[in-house]
Order: structure tokens, then sequence, then C-alpha cells
């Protein structure tokens, strides 16, 4: 990979006039960016190191720092470093990097001075500016591209006098009079044109007048404060990526037509898969619970039609390859089991009886992960605040949304119930200024109570990750490998919430959830009831089937998890285009953390080696490094993904989603996590 | 670091005025400025007009092996049309023009220089790159982008409430570098030698 | 004759400026100039004064000359990289034109052609550090003059009046310490201010002519206050304008100001440089008013 340097130690003679003055020196270098990742030596440290003892100063430390113009983290890793004494800042850096520090710099002085900042090195003058991929085109961003008349060569870089009515005449054998090493601009963009016939249309280009004035300061100005305000804005990182919403947040919640055959996994939450405690041939009811928690981290599951049990076996799973499931073939009938009946008013209630209601509901955090929701309800710690997640950051998934504007009085109720059995001060429903209606409409609902209130936040991905949830709201941070109650908050997903009160008011175990089912290549998007164990190619084959070939053969369900083979256009995913798992096997049954399936353009991208670009760690909201992630994956370096925080990792995907050179980050964090946790 | 703004209307219907066209919509810097909305509108109409082969929209184009991947399966489509109109960086449609050398292509957008030009962008600051980095005589404040005039060896006397007379929205560059300078008493660079900034550095490296 | 002669014989030194017009005839220039300013020691010619298009200083310079007037060749960095601006210098010096006053320039997007590029290669006091290289007989590409070298009265700029004063004076002694030979300020309205400037600005030990623009009315004095760098007319003045509109078009109540501003700070400067924007034909009187003529 080319290697483009961004700075040169400044010439001996430069730095001996600003060593002279000072003594006691810091030295903070810059691990370059743009670049092959950790392999080039950087000597500039050390030679600077070596000047400056050869002038005899003393160097109370230095330090090499990734990505130095980044503030934020680059504040964070400095803050202990900088020794006392310290009389001078030397740093080998480009520009930004120098200009970085010299404000942190005015900002550490706790006595109010602050110590001198120097620029060891010189910012390399090439002039323009290639893409976020490495290339060797180049754009002035003049502002006012001339590509148009020129057969796409860039007349202002190209040409050593950014000429734009033609050549200068001072070509020699097409070459530039500047650089004889250089083709003639004119020469090339002639050439083209006369290659695609465009020769005339060039000779009646009226004359072209460069316009300096058109960069437009104030825009440019105004972007770059507006960006790096959303992006620190309530935490650090976090994207934008188009929500691409639309298609269902207007469309009311169907009810999912009730599946002949649904398929019950018995591990749909985090912990121990529950013990089946039905026989092949029994008769289940609507409601009745046919798996038993089997710990304490665990939970039961219950029958979502009623029918006969016709196989405990196998099945796909839709994060997990195949788990056992309890297959039952429905009557149609609907019989409600005897056992759901309303429980006493949430006044009666006690905190520990509410607790055992929502076990044995078998409710578990509906977001995803499938936390059980009763050992939630028990924290250690004491806790004044609940969250209740209405952000649903997810791209395309709108499950939540329509829950709280048709389930509005229900998912209060849940979260009423969930104050109280807490005993928190106040509930919170936090919720994305992309949801207008139904902010509007919670905030009518809570006017009547004291405690709850609704808390707006401004849409940007992760918001709905706990951690970032708590920063944003409660300006609170939890400790790496800690929990929300260790900053006295629990955070509830909505739909959950909305699942603790049916099982209070209605009795009914959770059964049942409302799922999206969208994206750009299903033909009849929408938000569905849905019962648990129904399979997922039923819901895709409802919603009317799939624009282009997908990523199995006609007449399968099942095909390559290779995404590229075979010209594949669709892609498939259980949950949104972010944290979603994709389906290689639409065989696989809708369970409690269902909140989507999604049928997308597949990402036909290849793997390229990291450039060092840094901007997974711009977006990366727990402020980890993860470009560290996938050079020690492939090292295999566990004890390096192990320092570099790996288990902080909140695998909310920002990182590959912006990475320039589509390495699958979330993969290989997940390879680290689990070498980690075998390293215990 | 680059961001696009849209040409005008009227400028790019002049391009594509009676011909087909393929659209190339590349959102490869993502969260960095692309006119979406407005991109996505003018394309509604082109189909409308029934003017468009195809529309691609993807990422990175200025990545050439990436670029001819994201374009294999539209070779048809491409073929069908008279233009290719690229909405994107300058790069990104130089990389495009270079790879369909036989095609006209051409830009639907603008480019501008965003600060932060390497590394983590966009950035609150900016570098110029000068080649001769002033910044140990201005307290770390960067007079090349900085200041309106790119003056190196003190303010120009044009701004008015410590703005820039050509952006009152601006601060002033040298009075911001002055003020550091105050503040970490270090008013001595001001009496540094003249500097005359050296226009032939390095060109490439 | 380099008006720095003067200043070291310790004369009250007084200039006003011309701007060239936009066209190629000078006539009416000249013949103002003739009429109104030729008690003076010097007229300036603004070089395309607020980035607008005009005809060229160095030319209008010349033809001053020839009519027998000092002129000051003013030059800016905006519109000329290094190798114009020290041709120019020559240029002048070949015409006999010694005076020259060195700046930086308004920004291109203030003017009429927004959309030019600016340069800016140089600034006021790279500019000044050139001029000075030339009367050693060497180039800023560190090449011999041929023949003797040329020899100028280098003047410079400073707002006395700045909202930061002292940036400006940072700026002033690098100017003096390139070689800078007199200044001349930015209009004045703030005699306190002027005085409090006068009293560090006399460590550096070069002349500075005292910068009047007369006021034409109160709107003209407002439109300095919000847009005019360095300019702050006080309220009392703006009153003043106000009060007898009638006699303020006359410009009587405009000279009346000035004459008062040019009386108050005479003791601490050493000359006056009028920018009568047009009224040239009232520096006559304004003079008179101030007992210097």
């Amino acid at each position: 990979m080319e290697d483009y340097t961004k700075y040169r130690l400044k010439g001996s003679d430069e730095l001996a006039t600003y060593l002279s003055g000072t003594d006691n020196l810091f030295v903070i270098a810059c691990n370059k960016c743009f670049k092959e990742f950790a392999t080039v030596e950087e000597p500039d440290l050390a030679e600077f190191e070596k000047l400056a003892a050869d002038q005899g100063k003393t160097i109370t430390g230095s330090t090499r720092v990734d990505f130095l113009c980044n503030k934020t983290q680059t504040q964070r890793k400095l803050c202990d470093e900088i020794p006392e004494g310290t009389e001078a800042i030397f740093v080998v850096s480009c520009g930004l990097g120098v200009q970085t520090i010299a404000d942190l710099a005015l900002e550490v002085g706790a006595d109010g001075t602050s110590i001198p900042v120097y620029a060891a090195a010189d910012s390399l003058n090439y002039t323009g500016h290639h893409g976020m991929a490495l290339t060797e085109k180049r754009c002035d961003a003049c502002a006012q591209c001339y590509l148009n008349i020129t057969g796409g060569i860039c007349p202002i870089v190209d040409c050593s006098k950014s000429l734009v009515n033609g050549q200068c005449g001072g070509a020699k054998n097409g070459k530039c009079e500047v650089d004889p090493n250089k083709d003639c601009a004119w020469e090339k963009i002639y050439r083209r044109l006369e290659k695609q016939g465009r020769l005339e249309e060039f000779l009646n280009q009226p004359v072209q007048l460069r316009d300096y004035s058109k960069t437009n300061f104030k825009f440019v100005n105004d972007y770059v404060k507006s960006i790096r305000e959303k992006r620190l804005d309530g935490y650090y990182g976090g994207v934008h990526p188009l929500e691409r919403k639309e298609a269902t947040e207007h469309l009311a919640l169907q009810t999912f037509p009730e599946p002949e055959v649904v398929a019950i996994q018995l591990s749909m939450h985090a912990g121990a898969p529950a013990n089946p405690v039905v026989a092949v041939g029994d008769h289940v009811n609507v409601g009745q619970k046919i798996g038993e928690s089997a710990g304490f981290i665990s939970s039961p599951v219950h029958a979502s039609v009623s029918g006969t049990v016709i196989a405990i076996e196998d099945r796909g799973h839709a994060t997990r390859g195949t788990c056992p499931a309890v297959v039952i073939q429905s009557d149609g009938k609907n019989t409600l089991d005897p056992s759901v009946q309303p429980h006493k008013s949430l006044d009666e209630l006690t905190p520990d009886e509410i607790i055992d209601i929502v076990r044995e509901a078998g409710i578990v955090g509906m977001g995803g992960a499938g936390f059980p929701t009763s050992v939630k309800l028990k924290p250690a710690k004491p806790v004044d605040t609940i969250l209740l997640n209405g952000c649903e950051c997810e791209p395309l998934l709108t499950a939540d949304h329509r829950v709280m504007l048709e389930y509005a009085d229900d998912v209060i109720f849940g979260l009423r119930a969930i104050v109280k059995t807490v005993g928190a001060e106040k509930g919170l429903i936090v919720i994305e200024d992309n949801k207008a209606d139904a902010i509007e409409l919670m905030k009518e609902k809570t006017a009547a109570y004291e405690n709850l209130d609704v808390v707006v936040a401004k849409t940007k991905y992760p918001q709905g990750a706990e951690k970032m949830l708590i920063k944003r709201v409660m300006k609170r941070q939890v400790p790496s490998g800690g929990l929300p109650a260790d900053v006295g908050c629990v955070v509830s997903n909505i739909s959950t919430t909305k699942a603790i009160s049916d099982a209070i008011q209605k009795g009914m175990p959770l059964i049942e959830r409302v799922v999206t089912v969208t994206g750009e290549r299903l033909k009849n998007p929408g938000n569905f009831i849905v019962r648990i164990g129904t399979n997922t190619k039923d819901l895709i084959d409802y919603c009317g089937g799939v624009v282009g070939k997908p990523n199995y053969a006609a007449g399968e369900t099942k095909g390559s998890s290779d995404a590229a083979d075979a010209g594949c256009e669709i892609t498939y995913k259980a949950g949104g285009p972010m944290m979603g798992f994709v389906l290689s096997d639409l065989n696989v049954p809708i369970m409690k953390g269902s909140n989507g399936i999604i049928a997308v353009d597949t990402d036909h991208s290849a793997e390229q080696p990291c450039i060092k670009c840094g901007r997974c760690m711009d977006v990366c909201p727990m402020e980890l490094s993860p470009l560290y992630f996938a050079k020690y994956a492939d090292e295999e370096n566990w004890q390096g993904m192990k320092d570099q925080h790996v288990m902080d990792c909140v695998e909310c995907r920002s990182c590959e989603y912006i990475c320039s050179s589509k390495i699958p980050l979330v993969t290989k964090i997940k390879a680290g996590k689990t070498a980690v946790r075998g390293m215990k | 670091m680059l961001i696009t703004e849209l040409k005008s209307k009227e400028t790019i219907l002049s391009l594509t005025e009676g011909k087909k066209v393929f659209i190339i919509n590349c959102h490869g810097c993502r969260e960095v400025y692309f006119p979406l909305e407005e991109a996505a509108a003018l394309q509604e109409e082109m189909i409308a007009a029934g003017q468009v082969t195809g529309i691609v929209t993807t990422d990175y184009i200025c990545n050439r092996e990436n670029l001819e991947v994201r374009l294999n399966g539209h070779r048809e489509e491409i073929d069908a049309a008279d233009l290719v109109l690229v909405f994107s960086c300058g790069v990104g449609v130089q990389t495009v023009a270079a790879f369909l050398d036989g095609k006209t292509v051409c830009a639907a957008c603008d480019t501008s220089r965003l600060p932060g030009f390497q590394g983590v962008t966009p950035l609150e600051y900016d570098c110029g790159q000068c080649g001769e980095c002033y910044l140990n005589l201005t307290g770390g404040i960067c007079p090349i982008t900085a200041c309106s005039k790119s003056l190196v060896n003190g303010q120009c006397g044009g701004a008015k409430n410590g703005k820039c007379e050509v952006d009152p929205n601006m601060d002033c560059g040298w009075e911001r570098i002055y003020r550091r300078l105050e503040k970490i008493g270090r008013l001595d660079a001001m009496k540094c030698p003249t500097q005359i900034r050296n226009f032939a550095t390095d060109k490439e490296v | 004759m380099r008006i720095t002669e003067l200043f070291d014989r310790g004369e009250f030194v007084v200039t006003a400026e011309v701007g060239p017009p936009k066209g190629c005839h000078i006539e009416n220039v000249l013949e103002e100039a003739k009429t109104y300013l030729s008690g003076i020691t010097a007229v300036n010619v603004t070089d395309n004064q607020s980035s607008v298009m005009r005809l060229g200083s160095l030319a209008t310079c010349k033809a001053l000359k020839d009519e027998g007037l000092t002129p000051i060749f003013q030059i800016t960095c905006r519109d000329r990289n290094r190798i114009a601006l020290q041709s120019d210098l020559l240029s002048a010096a070949m015409f006999g034109i010694e005076n020259v006053l060195l700046l930086t320039g308004d920004h291109t997007k203030l003017g009429d052609h927004p959309q030019a590029k600016p340069v800016f290669d140089l600034d006021s006091v790279s500019l000044i550090h050139t001029a000075k290289l030339l009367e050693e007989g060497v180039d800023l590409g560190g090449n011999k003059l041929v023949g003797e070298p040329p020899k100028f009265a280098k003047g410079a700029v400073v707002s006395p009046c700045s909202d930061s004063v002292d940036a400006q004076l940072a700026k002033m002694e690098r100017k003096v310490a390139e070689g800078a030979d007199y200044f001349q300020t930015q209009a004045v309205y703030e005699p306190e201010k002027f005085i409090k400037f006068m009293e560090k600005a006399k460590q550096f030990g070069k002349p500075v002519q005292l910068g009047i623009v007369i006021p034409k009315s109160a709107g003209m004095a407002k439109y300095m206050n919000d847009n005019v760098a360095g300019i702050h007319v006080p309220q009392e003045m703006l009153d003043e304008l106000r009060a007898d509109k009638e006699k303020t078009k006359a410009g009587i109540t405009g000279i009346e100001i000035a004459a008062r501003i040019i009386k108050e700070c005479r003791p601490y400067c050493q000359g006056v440089h009028i920018m009568a924007m047009g009224w040239e034909s009232k520096v006559p009187s304004l003079l008179a008013q101030a007992g210097i003529c």
C-alpha cells in the first residue's frame, strides 16, 4: 500500500532555535494515518529525542498516540501522562495534531498557566486531496467542478498552471514544462475528448473563468461545527445511517394470520435453555407453559397456539444455528389455558409478586439480547431511574414505534409496574426526535403521573444501546464491565414493558410480539403482531415475497451464507440492518427478541487492508479503537484484544458501517471476545 | 477531506438534456456531507422523464477495484446510456471517468474542501499543508487556514470587532493568534523575523 | 522628493488621497488635485481601493507627477505576486516616484470582482522587507539589481482606534523592524484613543500621520461604524451630524468635526492624512479651519 507520509521532522537548525530557550520536554508523536497499519517504521520520535538529548535537554517523557487530532480520545489518553515539571511539549505530527495539543495544553494548567506547545515537524505539502480510499486521483476542491468539460481529467490538479481553457503551449513532447516526467494535462484531456468524439463540444465551450469566491467558508465552517456537535452530542461517536423507516412507520399493526405450526425455541433468552415440560402428543393451550426455566438466568416458554405437540427437536435458530424447540400443530381453536387469569391491581401487588409474574410469563428483553426481565427487576444496587427505551435507533425497524402508538396505555402501565417493583423515583420514556407522533402521545399519557416523563433525544445510532442511553439522558457513565444498576438505572425495552402489562393485566405470558417485516427488497412491508414460533419464511411470503435473486436457490430456503456468492441480490436479516443477524435459512421461528425481519440489498464489497483512516475510532460510542481489533484478530493476538478493551464493545457495528476498507469488524470482535473469555 | 454540493439544476439538466443517463451515487464518506435529498429529488425527475437507464447507489467509488465490483452488474445499463452522471466528489468522478474512459462521464456535484484533511475527519482543525509549519509562531493556531488571506506576519487590519472582513461570522485568525500568544505568555513570537512563504515546497512526496 | 525628508526636518506633513477613476480618462482627477491639493505635501493614489477595479495606481501617480504634484504610490499584495510587486516598485522608482505606501490590501471578496483569485503571496510586513531589500540592491530571490538601487520613503498603515490596539502595535513594531519609515493611520474620530495610542507608538520613533475622513452624514458615519475596520464614530458626533441636516449636507459640520480632531491630536503626531472620498474640494477649507495652512 502507498504510504502517505503526513509530516517530516523540521530541520535540526530550526529545531535547535526552539529547543534553545527551553528544557524538560515532553514529546508527543502521532502514529500517522492513511498508511499501512503499524508495520512501517516511524523513526521521527526517536530522531527528535536524540536531537534534544544532543542539545543537553532533559526529556520528561514521551508518548505515541493514534489519531492525535481526535481531541476527545487524545485528551483521555494524555490526561495523566504528562509528568510534573514538564516545561514544554514538542509535538511530532501534522498541523492538526499540533493544533489539538495546543488547545488541550491551554486547558490543562490548573494554576492558570499553560505549557507551551511546539511543532517539531512540518506537514508535507502535496497538492490536492484523496478520497477516503487511498487513490492517486486528486481533487483540489475548487467548488466549481470542471470535469464535465475535460472528459473527467482534472485541469486544476493535473495541469501545473491549473488552466481551464486549454494548454499553455509550454509542453514539449506531451510533457509539462514544469516537470518533464509529468504528462501535459491538456494533452491528456484533448486525447480523451478525441476518443469520445467530443472535440466539437470542446471547441464550442464558452471561455471558462475561475470563481475563487465559490468556496463558501460559512457553509463549510457551519457544516464542520454542526457535524462535530452531531458526533459528540449526548455521547461520543455514533453514526447516522439512513433511517428508511418511511415504508412502515405509518402502517398500523396487523394481526398476522395464525400459523398452522409453530416451533417454540427453548432458548430465546440469555442463560440456560428452558427444559421442556410437555411430551410429543400432548395437547397444549394458548399460554400454557411448555418449557420450565432452568436456572437463575433462564426463562420459561409458553405455547402460542392451542393444539398438539408434534415434535421436540432441533430447529433452525436465527442466531445460534440450530437449537431444540417444541413444535406444535395448531388446532385452530385458540383455546386459552386456564392458567391465563388477570392478576390483582398494580396497587395491591407487591414488588416480589410482580417479579414472580414477570418470571412466570417468560418475559425477557425483547430488544434482542433476551436477558430475563425478572432478574433485571431485582437489581443489586439502588436504582433511582427507569429508562424506557423508545429510541428504536435501528434503521428500518418500526415495531416499538407502533407499539408506543397503539398500546400507549399498556406501555405506561408496564413502566409504572417497573418503577414500583424496583422502587425507583421516576420513569423516563426516551424517544428519538424522528417519532413526533409517539412523543406527543406519550407526553399526553404521562401528564397524569408525576413520576413519569418523556425525554426527546436527537436521533443518533446506537442511542438504544443501554450505556449510550444512560449517558445521553442521565449523563452517567456505566463503568467498564458494569451494569446500568451500577449507576442507578434500569433500562427497559418498549415491547418488553408492554409484555409486563399483559402479564399483569391479562395474565398472558409472552406468546406474541410485534415484528417489522421490511427492506428495499420486500414487496409489501408491514408491522405484524406475530405468534412466537411462526416461521420466518411465512412472514416473507405473506408480504408478497421479494424482488431479485435471493441468497438461496429457487424452491429451497437454505443457501450459502457467503452473501457475495452466485450474484445474489438479497440478504435477509433477523433484526435491523445494523445489529441484525444474516439469515442463510428462512426456516427459523420468530422468537421473543425478533423485532424485525428485513430483506435488503446484498453488500458485495470485499474486505481490503486497513488504511488507518481512523473513522472507526471516531464513531465508536464506547471510545474504543476498533482498528486494533481487526489487526489483533488477524494475528490471533487475544491479549492485545483484551488490552484494547474488546470486552467493552457493545457490537453496535458503527465501526463496520463506516469502515473505509469494509473490514467485518464485528465478526473479528466476536471471535476476540470468545477467545478472551476462554483465557480466564 | 472533501464535501460535495449539488451543481445548479439548470447546469445538470443542460448536461443531460435529450440524453439517456446512467447515474452513480457515492455515499462513501459516510457521515460526511452529501446532498442526499436534493440528489434523490432530481433523479426522481429524470426517471419520470424516462431518461435513466439505471442507478447505482454505492460507496467508495474512488477505490477503482471497488468501483469495478459495483458496476459489474450494470454493464448493459451503462452501455445503453449516452452519459454517466456521477454524484460524488471530484475524486470519484475522475475514477469513474478513467474506468469508463470511452464514455462521457459528468459530475453533478461541486466539491469543497473540508477542514481536517487526514485521519479522523471532519475536524474542527484545519491544516493548509503549507510544508513549513508556522504553528510555533502562532500559539498553535494555523495562520494559513485561520486567516482568509493566509497572512503569516500578523493581521491585515481589516477585522471589525474581532471578525474577519471577508465573513463577519468568522473570527479574525490573527486576533485569535494574538490573544492565544498573550494567554500563553509568548507575545515575543510576534517579534520573529519576517516570514515569507515558500510556494515551491514539495508538490508531491 | 521623499516625504521622509520633511519629517526629518520636523515639518507637519499633510497628505491627501485620490482614487483613480474606473476608466482611462484622468483629466478630472488631475484637475481636482491641481485645484485643491496643490498646497499640500503629497497625494496618495489608492490601489484598486476596496478591491474595486480601477485605473492603475502607478499610472495615475505618474500623471500627477507630470503635473508637478508629489504622488504617494499605494501598493497592495492582493493583486500581485512577489514578482509583480517588485517589478512595480522598480517601475515607480524609474519614474522618480519614491514615496510608497505598502499595504496588505482588502480581500477580493469585498470588491466588484468577488470571483477573483486573491494573491497575498506577500503581506504588508514582507512587502516592506522586500522594498528594503530592493533599496539594498537585491531582490527577494537574492539576485543583484543592476545599477544604482532605488530609494523609497516606505510608508505603512496602522489602526490606532482598533478594537485590539495591542495587536496593532505589535504589527506596527514588525513593520518598523522591517524598515517602515512613516505611518498613516486609519480614520480617527476618538482623539483620546489616538493620543493613548501615540503614547505607546512613540517608542518606535517613526513619524505618524493622523488619518482623517471628513464625515459627510450621520448615515455615512453609521455605515463606517457598522462596516469599516478600526473606525468608531462616537454617539455625540453622530448627534452633531444629525442636528442640522442642511449644515451637514453642505459639509460644514463634517469640516468642523474633522478640524477639531486635527487640532486636538496635532501635538501628538507628525502630520495628517486626509481621505476626502470625493470631497477633495473641501480639503483647503478643512486645513484652514484646522489652522494648518
